[in-house]
C-alpha cells in the first residue's frame, strides 16, 4: 500500500531521514519506535505530503505522494502530535469544518460527525467549545477528527501524549477495531508499552535510520539474551553490577539496574553470585525483555534519552 | 525576602531573553518618539504647516496687490498657485472660475481671491475673498490666520489708496491734489523732507498706516488688529462640505476608524502563529487543502471583517454624532472595503514577515502608530515636514482617509473616488504580492 524508498530529508546541515525505505501492507497496523528526535515526525509529515524529501520516492497504491495531488490526501489522514482543533468551536463545528474540507455535505456529513463522537463518547458534549474538554477527551476529538472521511490510511503521530490511562486505552481500542475493520495505520510512539501492545510490525529509528524492522518476536529474537534481570541501584548492589559486566549487559535507569545475561551465563550463576554478597533474592525481578532492551541494544540509549 | 529576589531575577531573565519585548520596552519607544517628534515638528526653528496649496486669482491691477501675492509667495507655509496647466500643457493665470470646480477636485483646498474692486470705492476699506474645502479644522483655523497674518502684513499701503480713492471720489481729482499737497507741505513743515516726494507717497496710499503693524508687534496688537478686522472684508466662501450635517464628527471619524481598523486587523497575524502551533496548518494541509486556500481565505475573512468593523463604526457615529453615513452609502462601503483589503494585506505581511507570534505583535504596534501619525490620523498632514508629508503618502491611512473624506465630507461620485480606491488597491495587491512570497518562503506552514 504505502511504500518508502530511499528517503533523505535534511533540516540545514541536520539529517532527519537517512535514506529510509518502509514497505507498509493494507491492514497492517505499523509503529514507528524512537525517542523524541529520532526522525518519527519528519516520517510521517512527509507521507501526509507535507514535506518533500531531498532524496527518494514515497507512493501510496502506486501514486507518488505529493502535496498537489488531492488524491492521495483523500486516501490518508493525520492525526498531528498536537491538539489541531479550534478550540473556542464545538465539537461538532470542528468536525463539520474538516468533513467539508473534504468534500463532505448535508445529512452524509451529519451523519458522519454523530457516528464519529459517538465512538468516542463525546456525543453528549457535541455542542460544547473544545477548550472545555479534558486533555482526554480533545485527544479522542483530535483522532475522530482525521477519520471523518473514511481514509484507507491513517497517520498517529504520537497521539496520546499527556493522556490520562482511561482515555488512551479508549483511543487503543477505538484504533484496533478499526484496523480490524481494515484502516491501515501508521503509529509512531516513544512508548514501548503502545508499540507492544498495538503494533503488528514495529520500524525501530533513531537518527533518522531505520534500526530494526519486524514483528515484536522478531525484534526480541535479536536480543542476545532472553531474560532480563532488575535489581536497585544502591551502595549495597554497586559490586554485584561491576562483577555482572563481564557477564552480560548492564545499564542503570534511574534507581534500578538492568542486567541482560550473555547466552553462556545461567541464571543460576547470577543468583550464586548475588548470595555470594549477601543480597537477598527479593532484591531481584527477573523479566522477559521488552522492546526498550531491544532499543537499547540497538542504538546503545533508552528511549528516554 | 530572598524568594521575591530570586522570583524578581527570574523575571528579568525571561524578559532579556525575550526579544520581542526588549525592542517594545526601548526600541520601539524610541523609534516612535523620533517620528513622532518630526510629525510634530519638535525642535524645529520653523514649525508649522507648510507647502499648503493656496490657489491665488489677482484681478487688481494695484501694485501693492501684486505686493501681497509676493507676501504669500515668501511665505513658507503655502505653496502660492497662480497658473493652471492646460491639457496641451500650456499654461495660462488661473480664474475665480477655476477656482471652484479644482477645490471640489481636491486640487488645493484654499484659495484667495483679490477681486479687481479690492480698494472700497465707496467709504474705507478693503475687500478680498477666500474660498475653502474645510475638511480639517485644524489646518483651515491655522491656514485662515496665517492669511490673515499676510494681508494684515501688507495691506496699509491698500488701506492708504482706499482712503485716496474714497477721497478720489468727493473731492474729485484737482481739489485731491490740492489736499495732497498742501498736507505734503503741512508734513514736510512739521517733520522736515522733501514736499514733492511726500505728495507722492501720499498719492500712492502712503499715510503711515504701517506704524500700526509696528505697534501691533510691540505689543498692542489688539488695537491693530481691531483696526484692520473692520478696515479690511474678508469674505469667506466654504466651497465643500456646507452641507455636512455634522462636521466636526465626520473630519474626524475616519482617522479614529482606521486606526481601529488596523489594531484589530494586526491581532488576526498574531492568528497565524497560533494556528501553526496548534498544529492546525498540519491538519489543513494534510487535507485537500493548499497555502493559497489557507491565505486567501484568511485575506477574505480580513476584509469582511474589516468591511463590518468600519460600517458598523460609521453606523455608531451617525447614533451618536449625526454623520451622514446613508447619503453616499455605496461609495462609503467601496472606500471601506478598499481600506479594509489594505489593511488586512497590511496585517498578512506582518504575519509572513516575523519569525513569532510577539514579533509580529510588537511590529504591528509600531507600524500602527507610526502610519497613523504620518497617515495624517492624529494630526493634519500639511503641519508635517515636507518630507514627512512625501512619506504619508506611502502610508494606506493616508489614502483611506482621504477616501472617507471624499465620500462623507465632500459627496464625491463614484468615478471621482476611484483613483483614491484604486491607489488602495494597488497598496493591497503589492502587499499582498510580498506577503504570499514572504509565506511561501517562510517557515510559517513547516
Amino acid at each position: 500500500m504505502l511504500k518508502l524508498d530511499r528517503i533523505t530529508k535534511r533540516y540545514g546541515t541536520l539529517t532527519a531521514l537517512d535514506g529510509v525505505s518502509l514497505e507498509i501492507a493494507p491492514g497492517e497496523f505499523f509503529g514507528l519506535l524512537g525517542p523524541n528526535g529520532a526522525g518519527k515526525s519528519t516520517l510521517m509529515s512527509l507521507v501526509a505530503g507535507l514535506r518533500a524529501p531531498e532524496a527518494g520516492h514515497i507512493t501510496l497504491d502506486g501514486r507518488p505522494v505529493t502535496a498537489a495531488d488531492p488524491a492521495t490526501r483523500i486516501s490518508l489522514g493525520l492525526v498531528p502530535q498536537t491538539i489541531a482543533l479550534y478550540e473556542d468551536l464545538s465539537a461538532e463545528q470542528n468536525l463539520q469544518i474538516f468533513g467539508e474540507l473534504y468534500g463532505l455535505r448535508g445529512s452524509d456529513l451529519r451523519a458522519r460527525i454523530g457516528e464519529a463522537l459517538e465512538a468516542v463518547q463525546l456525543a453528549d458534549r457535541r455542542r460544547d467549545q473544545v477548550k472545555t474538554f479534558s486533555g482526554g477527551m480533545q485527544r479522542r476529538l483530535n483522532l475522530v477528527a482525521a477519520l471523518l472521511h473514511r481514509p484507507r490510511l491513517l497517520l498517529c503521530d504520537e497521539p496520546t501524549v499527556g493522556v490520562d490511562p482511561q482515555s488512551r486505552n479508549a483511543i487503543f481500542d477505538f484504533l484496533e477495531a478499526r484496523v480490524r475493520a481494515g484502516l491501515t495505520v501508521i503509529y509512531s510512539t516513544h512508548y514501548m508499552e503502545e508499540a507492544t501492545r498495538l503494533c503488528s510490525r514495529i520500524a525501530i529509528i533513531d537518527h533518522g535510520r531505520i534500526h530494526a524492522l519486524g514483528a515484536l518476536d522478531e525484534l526480541l529474537a535479536r536480543l542476545p539474551f532472553r531474560d532480563e534481570i532488575s535489581f536497585p541501584a544502591t551502595p549495597a548492589t554497586a559490586e554485584l553490577a561491576a562483577r555482572l559486566a563481564a557477564h552480560g549487559q548492564v545499564t542503570r535507569d534511574g534507581g534500578t539496574h538492568h542486567f541482560h545475561p550473555a547466552a553462556a551465563f545461567k541464571t543460576s550463576a547470577f543468583y550464586t553470585l548475588a548470595e555470594s554478597l549477601s543480597l537477598p533474592p527479593r532484591l531481584f525481578v527477573t523479566e522477559q525483555p521488552t522492546l526498550e532492551a531491544v532499543f537499547l541494544h540497538l542504538t546503545g540509549r533508552t528511549l528516554r534519552e | 525576602m530572598r524568594i521575591i529576589l530570586t522570583l524578581l531575577r527570574k523575571d528579568f531573565a525571561n524578559f532579556i531573553r525575550d526579544k520581542a519585548a526588549v525592542s517594545l520596552t526601548f526600541l520601539v519607544p524610541v523609534a516612535l518618539i523620533y517620528i513622532f517628534g518630526q510629525v510634530f515638528g519638535l525642535n524645529r526653528q520653523d514649525s508649522g504647516p507648510t507647502g499648503i496649496r493656496l490657489a491665488v486669482v489677482n484681478q487688481s491691477d494695484n501694485p501693492a496687490a501684486q505686493k501681497l501675492v509676493d507676501a504669500l509667495k515668501a511665505e513658507k507655509s503655502f505653496r502660492v498657485l497662480t497658473h493652471r496647466v492646460n491639457a496641451d500643457k500650456s499654461e495660462r493665470p488661473l480664474t475665480e472660475e477655476d477656482l471652484r470646480p479644482m477645490i471640489r477636485d481636491r486640487e488645493f483646498r484654499f484659495a484667495l481671491v483679490i477681486p479687481r474692486d479690492v480698494i472700497a470705492t465707496r467709504g474705507f476699506g478693503l475687500h478680498l475673498r477666500i474660498l475653502s474645502d474645510p475638511r480639517n479644522d485644524i489646518e483651515t483655523q491655522t491656514v485662515n490666520g496665517l492669511l490673515q497674518k499676510a494681508i494684515f502684513s501688507n495691506v496699509p499701503q491698500l488701506l492708504g489708496q482706499s482712503l485716496q480713492a474714497g477721497a478720489r471720489k468727493y473731492l474729485g481729482n484737482p481739489r485731491l491734489d490740492q489736499f495732497n499737497g498742501e498736507l505734503a507741505v503741512a508734513v514736510t513743515r512739521a517733520f522736515g523732507g522733501d514736499v514733492e516726494g511726500t505728495k507722492q507717497a501720499l498719492a500712492e496710499g502712503d499715510f503711515g498706516l504701517g506704524a500700526l503693524r509696528a505697534a501691533g508687534q510691540s505689543g498692542q496688537q489688539g488695537a491693530a488688529a481691531d483696526f484692520f478686522a473692520k478696515a479690511v472684508k474678508i469674505e469667506n466662501e466654504q466651497v465643500v462640505g456646507k452641507d455636512v450635517k455634522s462636521p466636526e464628527a465626520t473630519r474626524v471619524v475616519g482617522g479614529w476608524a482606521m486606526m481601529f481598523l488596523l489594531f484589530a486587523l494586526s491581532h488576526s497575524a498574531a492568528a497565524f502563529f497560533e494556528e501553526k502551533k496548534a498544529g492546525l496548518f498540519q491538519r489543513l494541509l494534510s487535507a485537500p487543502v493548499r497555502r493559497a486556500h489557507i491565505l486567501w481565505s484568511r485575506f477574505l475573512y480580513g476584509v469582511l471583517l474589516g468591511l463590518v468593523q468600519l460600517t458598523a463604526l460609521f453606523f455608531a457615529g451617525r447614533l451618536m454624532y449625526g454623520i451622514d453615513v446613508l447619503g453616499n452609502f455605496g461609495n462609503l462601503v467601496a472606500v471601506c472595503t478598499a481600506a479594509a483589503a489594505a489593511c488586512t494585506a497590511f496585517g498578512m505581511l506582518l504575519a509572513a514577515i516575523s519569525p513569532t507570534a510577539a514579533a509580529a505583535n510588537g511590529l504591528a504596534t509600531f507600524l500602527v502608530l507610526t502610519m497613523s501619525a504620518t497617515g495624517g490620523a492624529w494630526f493634519p498632514v500639511s503641519f508635517m515636514p515636507e518630507f514627512m508629508q512625501t512619506i504619508a503618502r506611502f502610508t494606506l491611512v493616508y489614502w483611506s482617509m482621504e477616501g472617507f473624506s471624499q465620500v462623507l465630507w465632500a459627496g464625491q461620485s463614484f468615478l471621482q473616488i476611484l483613483p483614491t480606491v484604486g491607489v488602495l488597491l494597488g497598496i493591497t495587491a503589492g502587499v499582498m504580492a510580498v506577503a504570499v512570497w514572504r509565506f511561501n518562503r517562510g517557515a510559517i506552514f513547516d
